[in-house]
């Protein structure tokens, strides 16, 4: 008999101690495999749409109606207590508004200036509902229930509400995965719209909790960048589209080494409650392609 | 290791990553869902031994891989050691019991929060712990824990359906 391999009979079983050495192997393998090439992507891409997906779109597009529903009733007795407190609302708001006239003017001005409005329409865009979110609670990425057969491709900008989102990063025949800019491991080429100056939004875990996302590295020496200051993608980004509105400075703060500053920056986009989002079926031109 | 146990299994592994990614995404509290997929490994490493336990790991978290991660394997290889380390303890605890398993649950669940923190935070410099332990790594224990209640004995009473299939049907042969 070999220590290895015990026979019981007609069947023989690995000790549980060989296979986990081996499926450590296999993992190891798989790791360094995916690392540097995507041979695997076709395949199991084809498996999890035959065998999860549809169930993930049915399941979601259910629980959703059933929780907008329910929404909707326990709803109804919150409104008469809202209604007295809208009612106050109202008077500051009217004050409020008419300093955002101001504000507003001075955007339809900036926005003709950079022909912001001009570019989002010329990208061709596809509607897309989420159908499933991450299984960890560390990032944030999610699926959404259109791929390539609708088009879409890896590193395809996708935007919800006017406002930055993320980027597909694999994509399988009727699903996507969309890796969100406030995931911890995502980064973003953004540009400051008012001077222009570049500047990297990065996800963060620890300041999503308290609705902003982080930037750093940006160079201004003249103090030219305020609080409330537009951030859009810059144009030197490799994967995404320049002038898509990414969120709003909230703190600037200086670095230890005065060159740079970094700060928070308020996301334009809700993600909290985020049902569906636009995919913009356009790659960003790198040249030499 | 008959054909009715691994397609059984699979089924609820498939079942059990839907509905994490799904419906408790949706009633999820404060941003934090249950990691159904840690309650599946570690129960059945409990149930029925290291053996299965880092098989069903293994598949468990390939099935993350495929989804959310970044490479493949990296989940698998984390799902599958928890499997193994819990399928130890097989031998020495009695199953039927439901409050140790719960407890294993739970504290395998902190084991892998913190292996991902370690491997996906810290190696990026960011050092905050104890953030990152009250925020994600204990609610998620805790929430886990608490639907363990419920999911435990349901994969107990199916695995002991299938050992009284198999039993029957090793006595004809007798």
């Amino acid at each position: 008999m070999s220590p290895i391999i015990k026979r019981r009979g007609e069947e023989f079983t690995l000790p549980s101690k060989y296979l986990l050495f081996i499926l450590t192997i296999v993992c190891t393998a798989l790791i360094v495999i995916t690392f540097n090439t995507n041979l695997f992507t076709g395949p199991l891409n084809s498996f999890a749409g035959v065998f999860v997906v549809p169930f993930q779109k049915g399941i979601t597009s259910v629980s959703t109606s059933i929780k907008e529903t329910t929404d909707k009733l326990s709803s109804i007795t919150k409104l008469l207590e809202e209604n007295e407190k809208l009612k106050e609302q109202v008077d500051e708001l009217t004050i409020a508004n008419t300093n955002l006239e101001q504000e507003k003017y001075e955007l339809t001005e900036l926005r003709t200036l950079y022909e912001l409005d001009a570019q989002y329409e010329e990208y061709k865009k596809t509607g897309a509902r989420i159908i499933a979110k991450d299984a960890g609670n560390w990032y944030y990425s999610f699926v959404i229930d259109k791929g390539s057969d609708d088009g879409i491709q890896v590193d395809m900008n996708v935007i919800a509400g006017g406002g930055l989102v993320g980027r597909v990063i694999d994509v399988g025949p009727d699903w996507a995965k969309v890796q969100s800019i406030i995931a911890d491991n995502s980064s973003v080429s953004g540009m400051v719209l008012s001077s222009s100056d570049n500047l990297i939004v990065s996800g963060d875990l620890e300041k999503y909790r308290n609705g902003y996302i982080s930037f750093s590295k940006l160079v201004d020496d003249v103090d030219r960048v305020k609080i409330g200051d537009k951030i859009v993608t810059s144009n030197i980004s490799d994967k995404y589209l320049p002038g898509i509105l990414i969120g709003y400075i909230s703190t600037i703060d200086d670095d230890s080494n005065n060159l740079t500053k970094s700060g928070t920056i308020t996301p334009a986009v809700d993600f909290e409650h985020m049902n569906e989002v636009l995919v913009l079926l356009e790659l960003k031109n790198n040249g030499g392609k | 290791m008959n054909i009715r146990r691994v397609l059984i299994n699979f089924i609820f592994v498939i079942v059990s990553f839907i509905l994490q990614t799904t419906i408790f995404r949706i009633i999820d509290l404060g941003g934090i869902t249950p990691n159904l997929l840690m309650i599946m490994t570690a129960s059945i490493a409990f149930i029925k031994g290291d053996r299965a336990g880092l098989l069903s790991g293994f598949f468990c978290g390939l099935l993350v891989d495929i989804f959310f991660g970044t490479y493949l394997g990296f989940f698998a290889l984390i799902y599958m050691y928890i499997g193994f380390i819990v399928g130890k303890l097989h031998i020495i605890f009695f199953s039927q019991n439901v409050a140790i398993p719960i407890v294993v649950i739970t504290i395998s669940d902190i084991i892998f929060g913190f292996i991902c923190y370690v491997l996906m935070f810290l190696f990026r410099t960011k050092f905050n712990i104890g953030y990152y332990m009250m925020t994600v790594i204990l609610p998620e224990a805790v929430y886990t824990a608490i639907i363990a209640i419920f999911y435990y004995p349901i994969i107990l009473k199916v695995n002991n359906a299938i050992d009284e299939k198999e039993q029957r049907s090793a006595k004809k042969f007798v």
